[in-house]
């Protein structure tokens, strides 16, 4: 066992990184004084994996839509019980996502920690599913897709990633199709669980006021060592450029909604955190609350205190995205191309890149504060084998030459789509 | 963890609440401005928050203001309006990182308390109102956030359902008033509000640090007590009064999902045990509701319970396929009617115990938990800290429970169904 204390002195704060002898990664940050410990057992499996193979197989294969999603959902049923039965033994609060490129099962507790910790390495380790439990399960994830129908946020951000891939699957709802959740079965599930839910694709992450060497008993009692597989994953091929350029649909809501994204080339490792960084920088420079930019769409009543920018990215897929309410989304888009080719040629204000430093910066102190946070972060940086500080330290060497290169890299505005949700029988202006 | 806490009046109904958390890597104050909730001022006072948070006399526009938090390592300068109970809380927000997180230790705790002070105290005015410009943007975002409540189909059944569970009382109307009230509100009308409710609202600051306050509490305490007051004395919620007969309404929209909101009144005091009661019946993912609504029958994608101790409310809300709604109707009857006979085990007991224990411990680790814990205390005119109220729910039995449920009884039924579905029975 591989045993590492990270430290970093801009903070003054440390964790431990264990490499387990069953595969399995570990990352511990001891928050003295804490009540709430919050722990992550993850695998980097979400609803874009549906093509893989392994070094017993010959071929990629591919499974349906959603299948990472109601895999979740199977696993939370054991043998004989729900899983939340086992956890309200001990009054740890437990819950699981999925993601495009991940699947998490994290509890948070004040007591009883190493016993959660116990419940939560098993039953990830122990999936029990027979073709009438899966089989059930249709009716409450159908539920689950039937309610994100009605969620214009929801629908607005996936309208416009269908605009924008071609072939990518992160285009697709994370729990799938009403159709494609159709065809999972237990032999399919069986299938994706022994692939992606082998110790060496996956992360433990806990943060609280936690013992190292206790957590690491449990850890030695409950993980079942596993093979390393040589796990590989693909992707179609997917162009450079975007889909359609416009994606409109109606629903029950008052003020049109839009999203409005420029595609870029993916990233991976400390390449895709660089690029992640410097395009905050490139979104913040161009239309944030502190720009002329912001002002004067807002002073036109072309945007509202929704308007907001963000950088969306993963694996295979990487774009910027500008999103809130307006009465004329269209316009937005125009002023915003406009705007984007105005800061190529005259150039970012180096001035506002310092101050927006420093907001950056406290934006990730902030975040220590929290124990949920914490082990997000050991867990999202732990799989793509960086450290938890890397990002704090990415910042702070961040130049303005890096961010302005960016700008002339990332932001082509031939690549853009606008994604629109209009009010049903009312109709923006134009 | 120790937590120390402190509240001082410092003004006539102004109170400066001190919470130390050594472990806070931010230092956060707030101040509520708590006043009764009204359909005529419910609109005006729901505008102020908006505009204090986008200008002050000193940083005139929204850019100016921002350049400053920016400065200040990304402080956060927020505003906004809520209710509790039968009051509406008009509060304003600013935290920021610990000076020692600075690059070149910045005292930047002082001035990012300054400059919410100044947002609050000392707006920029101008022809005896909000600057008018501004305050119009303003205004439309107000009227865009209540057109947008429709957007989220939850929330929204949950507050139609409150218009008719409350029905003639001031918990009815929304936090940010209605429609038409917030159509009349004008730069100088909202501005004659503002002076009122500095004059007359119970005023509560409160700063959450690592340390003690120091010059914050200084600036604070010396700009509050320079406000001429006449204060009106403390705010309170009432019981909400059972109806008659059980009311039934529903409301058709375009959606998929239908959404079905139940009431439940009860004039039960022991509210530790109603609580208790609300976590075996419904507020867990182990409760009745939960594991027989949800998982066993698959009724509902959502079914849960929440309790209200302002106004002895219990509501059930749920998102379920049309078909299923009376089937589900029927089981959250049936379940509730458990729970009133008793049948339930010691082991559900103790688990609903353990979770409400659970979610108390953690209060203390957040900022603005802790923060909005202590502000209810001052509210309903209690000082428990997290570990008191914890031991409160040890001396809560079985008996209690069933007494909590059984003072329960059904008020409304909402039910918000999609068009179609409604059409094709």
């Amino acid at each position: 066992m591989n045993k590492e204390v990270i430290s970093n002195s801009r903070t003054g704060e440390k964790y431990t990184r264990i490499k387990h002898r069953s595969g399995l990664d570990i990352y511990i940050w001891r928050m003295e004084n804490y009540s709430t410990t919050h722990a992550l057992f993850g695998t980097k499996y979400g609803s874009i994996n549906t093509k893989f193979k392994t070094k017993n197989e010959p071929d990629f294969i591919t499974v349906p839509n959603g299948i990472a999603h109601y895999l979740e959902h199977k696993l939370f049923e054991n043998e004989d019980c729900d899983v939340f039965s086992l956890y309200a033994k001990t009054g740890a609060s437990a819950n699981a996502y999925t993601s495009f490129d991940r699947t998490c099962y994290l509890f948070s507790t004040t007591s009883n920690v190493y016993k959660s910790l116990e419940i939560l390495l098993n039953f990830v380790q122990e999936p029990y599913f027979t073709e009438a439990t899966v089989l059930k399960e249709q009716g409450i994830i159908g539920q689950e897709i039937r309610m994100y129908d009605d969620n214009a946020g929801w629908r607005v951000f996936f309208n416009m990633l269908q605009g924008m891939y071609h072939n990518h699957p992160v285009k697709i709802d994370i729990a799938g199709t009403v159709e494609s959740i159709a065809e999972i079965n237990a032999d399919l599930l069986y299938k994706c669980y022994y692939t992606f839910y082998n110790l060496n694709n996956m992360v433990l992450s806990i943060a609280g006021d936690v013992d190292v060497d206790r957590v690491l008993e449990v850890c030695d009692k409950c993980l079942k060592p596993n093979e390393n597989i040589e796990l590989e994953t693909a992707f179609e091929y997917e162009p450079d450029t975007v889909c359609k350029n416009e994606v409109v649909q109606q629903l029950e809501i008052a003020v049109p909604m839009f999203n409005i994204g420029f595609k870029a080339k993916p990233e991976s490792g400390i390449e895709l955190l660089k690029a992640e960084i410097e395009t905050n920088f490139v979104l913040s420079l161009i239309a944030d609350e502190s720009s002329d930019f912001y002002k004067k769409l807002y002073d036109d009543g072309l945007i509202n205190s929704t308007f907001s920018s963000e950088v969306f990215s993963g694996d295979g897929y990487f774009c910027s995205i500008f999103g809130g309410e307006s009465r004329n989304p269209r316009l937005v888009r125009d002023k915003i191309i406009e705007e984007i080719n105005r800061c190529k040629k005259e150039g970012l204000d180096e001035k506002r890149f310092n101050v927006i430093k420093k907001s950056y910066y406290g934006s990730l102190i902030r975040d220590l504060n929290d124990a949920e946070a914490v082990a997000t972060i050991m867990l999202n940086s732990g799989m793509e084998k960086l450290s938890a500080f890397d990002n704090i330290e990415a910042v702070a060497a961040c130049t303005f030459e890096d961010v302005s290169a960016r700008l002339n890299k990332q932001f082509n505005t031939d690549n853009v789509v606008i994604s629109i949700i209009d009010p049903i029988g009312g109709k923006e202006e134009q | 963890m120790k937590i120390r806490y402190n509240r001082e009046k410092v003004g006539d109904g102004i109170h400066f609440t001190t919470i130390i958390n050594e472990c806070q890597k931010t230092n956060t104050l707030i101040i509520h401005l708590v006043t009764e909730l009204s359909v005529e001022t419910a609109s005006l006072n729901a505008v102020i928050p908006y505009v204090l948070s986008g200008s002050s006399d000193k940083y005139k526009t929204i850019t100016e203001l921002n350049l400053k938090l920016s400065e200040l390592y990304g402080a956060a300068l927020r505003g906004s309006v809520s209710k509790l109970g039968d009051s509406q809380i008009v509060s304003l927000m600013a935290g920021c990182i610990n000076d020692r997180y600075t690059f070149d230790e910045e005292n930047i705790t002082e001035e990012s308390a300054e400059v919410l002070i100044d947002c609050l105290t000392n707006p920029y005015v101008e022809n005896g109102g909000f600057f008018e410009c501004d305050f119009n943007l303003k205004k439309q975002e107000l009227l865009d956030d209540i057109d947008a409540e429709i957007n989220e189909k939850r929330s929204y059944a949950l507050r139609r359902a409150g218009e008719t569970i409350y029905k003639n009382e001031p918990c009815s109307v929304s936090a940010k008033g209605d429609r038409a009230s917030a159509e009349r509100v004008d730069f100088v009308s909202a501005y004659e509000q503002y002076k009122k409710l500095l004059e007359t609202a119970q005023i509560e600051a409160i700063y959450v640090g690592a340390s003690e306050p120091g010059m914050v509490k200084d600036i604070v305490t010396e700009r509050l007590s320079g406000l001429k007051r006449s204060y009106k004395g403390e705010n309170h919620s009432d019981f909400s009064p059972l109806k008659d007969e059980p009311v039934h309404i529903s409301e058709q929209l375009d959606v998929v999902q239908s959404k079905m909101v139940m009431a439940f009144k009860s004039d039960c005091k022991n509210i530790h045990a109603m609580k208790l009661m609300n976590a075996v019946f419904g507020s867990t993912p182990f409760s009745k509701l939960f594991l027989n609504v949800r998982e066993k029958l698959s009724l509902c994608y959502y079914c849960a319970s929440s309790y209200n101790d302002k106004k002895g409310v219990m509501l059930v809300d749920s998102g379920v396929e049309h078909a299923n709604i009376e089937k589900a109707q029927a089981e959250i009857l049936n379940q509730l009617e458990k729970v009133k006979n008793g049948e339930f085990t010691d082991d559900e007991i103790n688990e609903a115990r353990l979770s409400v224990i659970n979610r108390l411990r953690s209060v203390n680790d957040g900022a603005r938990s802790i923060a909005d814990w202590y502000f209810k205390q001052s509210y309903s005119g209690t000082a428990l800290s997290p570990e008191d109220e914890i031991q409160e729910f040890y001396s809560v039995k079985r008996e209690d429970i069933i007494e909590a449920a059984k003072s329960l009884a059904l008020d409304t039924v909402y039910v918000l169904t999609g068009k179609e579905s409604a059409e094709n029975e």
